[in-house]
């Protein structure tokens, strides 16, 4: 992997960075005046005014947005209307809670999707391949918070086996976990799949059992490997929709993360919050895919930009 | 009949007729709705809410069952269907032509157009459709137009990224050299003889984003974002339902079954189409 590579890689992330600055700053400004937007209903004029006056809203677009920027590269992302304190304050305190539900949906979905789309290839038409895509197609179809209700529905109220809500303990983290990843897990398994039924076609597998290799060796050393490259590619791809995702499934276990925040930042119309909140997922989406594509150059010797 | 069938079959096109079955009658359904199904969806009958569907010893007029207000939730569906189908559809639409052309014009042209257009995409792409969905409509506030424009806006970089590889392939065969050589002016040689050779495909693409679209949209509406109540939508009838769930689970349960439908709907048929017509628009 050249360095030339990497320092391109890295300027290009920079780069869609400042362009998600600039897209947040806007969208501000899309309703005209930010604020009476931001304050209640029942401001007065006088009210309104002043607080433009100290947010600044008063001068030119781009003094504003250089201002932001330049505020945003101190470290300074300023202050949650609603909350009166520093927003990477609040961030910081609901990351975990967002880390745990992310990691635990992203592990049971990729192992159990990873499982069913291997299963799945080596015997395509036969009864557990109609089985695996069954799974897959109702965990794209079903919707995150319709699942996570009727979940709640089964288990919590029915059979009375699982809390319908709440942090702290193993039984609290099952439901959400479940409802995030049925989306991603469907989605692996559909790639994973698609991709090793792919790679059996080709010729390289020929040649390997052809040199008389055993089959579990020709698809652990020889199709997999080359198969797993795009789903890792999409994978990164279909993160945005798990970051997406624990939004409502927060929202529906009421689990204390930045997806709940975000939403209620919203309803409140605390919109420094959640300017940057959509900040930090975006970043966190750029970093992801930045270092699935350095891994990508790492693992193929023919990507060499 | 059988003949056809099976022949149906062994064309391996079932998945086709089947999808476009399912999509056809959740079009006509919602689009006749009002008058095949006579309740009106807003009227309340306090006598009767909560009335339970038909499924478990329900009233004869309330199929599917009544909501907390005692309206027909089968009248609800169809009205809501309707509604979300139609901003979905108008908003695919918009994403569609915007993403086209921008993805047409960065493959012809190459160069720095490419590069600030691939860049958009990026950052289109880097930010989560439902984050910045909510974060438009409540600087521009809920209502039909609002929202069709803003999932439309938001989502035409997949079709820019699609129709931009089609056309760096189609530029460099001996066709397109010609209009050059014929000195055809710059709308022409891309509305007349690159457009037609990548709609197809764009409309398979269309076809398989329409369930990202569905569920957004319900999304939105779930959280309360979106149309807002009396008019019922897919989304907030489920999130009017949820306070209830406990005595009348039937409220969430079936407006979720009509996205699923929709969702897997889409999904087959755009898989067939790409299939039949030989297109990896993915």
């Amino acid at each position: 992997m050249s360095a030339r590579y990497v320092v391109h890689r890295l300027l290009q992330s920079l780069l869609v960075m400042l362009g998600v600055t600039v897209v947040v700053f806007y969208a501000l400004h899309l309703g005209g005046d930010p604020a009476a937007l931001m304050l209640p209903p029942e401001a007065s004029f006088e009210e309104i005014a002043a607080f433009r006056h100290a947010m600044g809203f008063d001068r030119p677009l781009w003094v504003q947005y250089i201002d932001y920027l330049s505020r945003l590269m101190q470290g300074d992302f300023g202050v949650s209307l609603r909350f009166q304190r520093p927003v990477l304050e609040l961030i910081v305190e609901r990351l975990p809670a967002t880390l745990l539900l992310a990691l635990a949906a992203l592990s049971w979905s990729t192992l159990l999707g990873f499982f069913l789309g291997v299963v799945a290839a080596l015997r395509p038409g036969s009864a557990i391949d109609f089985f695996a895509r069954c799974i897959a197609l109702m965990g794209q179809a079903l919707p995150v918070f319709w699942l996570g209700l009727v979940l709640i529905l089964l288990f919590s109220l029915h059979w009375r086996l699982l809390p319908t809500g709440g942090y702290g303990e193993l039984r609290h983290l099952i439901l959400p976990a479940v409802a995030l990843g049925a989306y991603y897990m469907s989605a692996v398994t559909r790639l994973v799949r698609d991709s090793l039924i792919d790679a059996l076609g080709q010729d390289y597998v020929r040649t390997a059992r052809a040199k008389g290799l055993s089959e579990w060796r020709v698809i652990r050393r020889h199709a997999l490997r080359n198969a797993l490259i795009p789903v890792v590619t999409v994978q990164a791809m279909e993160f945005a929709a798990l970051l997406g995702g624990a939004l409502i499934t927060e929202v529906i276990f009421s689990w204390p993360g930045i997806g709940r925040l975000a939403v209620q930042a919203i309803q409140n119309r605390d919109l420094p919050l959640v300017q940057v909140i959509v900040l930090f997922a975006a970043a966190v989406f750029v970093l992801v895919n930045l270092l699935v594509d350095l891994l990508y150059a790492l693992l193929n010797p023919r990507i060499r930009l | 009949m059988r003949g056809a069938l099976t022949l149906m079959l062994r064309r391996r096109e079932m998945d086709l007729w089947l999808s476009g079955g399912l999509l056809g009658l959740i079009a006509l359904v919602t689009l006749v709705g009002p008058w095949l199904w006579p309740l009106d969806p807003l009227e309340a009958d306090l006598l009767s809410s909560f009335s339970p569907p038909l499924s478990s010893s329900g009233d004869a007029w309330h199929p599917l069952g009544t909501d907390q207000l005692g309206r027909d939730l089968l009248a609800r569906l169809l009205e809501g269907g309707r509604l979300s189908v139609a901003i979905v559809l108008c908003a695919g639409v918009i994403s569609l032509v915007i993403g086209t052309t921008v993805g047409m014009l960065a493959g012809y042209f190459g160069g720095w157009v490419d590069a600030l257009i691939m860049r958009l995409v990026d950052i289109q792409l880097a930010i989560p459709f439902i984050l910045l969905i909510l974060l438009l409509v409540s600087v521009i506030g809920p209502g039909i137009g609002n929202l069709v424009a803003v999932l439309g806006l938001t989502g035409w970089a997949i079709y820019a990224r699609v129709a931009r590889a089609r056309t760096l392939e189609l530029r460099e065969l001996e066709y397109m050299e010609a209009t050059k050589a014929l000195g055809l002016p710059l709308y022409r040689t891309l509305l007349r003889h690159l457009l037609p050779n990548l709609f197809g495909a764009q409309l398979v693409l269309l076809t398989l984003d329409l369930p990202r679209l569905v569920v957004l949209e319900a999304s939105v509406g779930f959280l309360g974002m979106g149309i807002q109540p009396p008019a019922p939508t897919l989304g907030n009838l489920i999130g009017e339902g949820r306070s209830y769930l406990l005595v009348a689970d039937w409220l969430v349960i079936w407006p979720g079954v009509l996205i699923a439908a929709l969702v897997v709907g889409c999904n087959f048929f755009g898989d067939a189409l790409a299939r039949r017509y030989r297109i990896r628009p993915r």
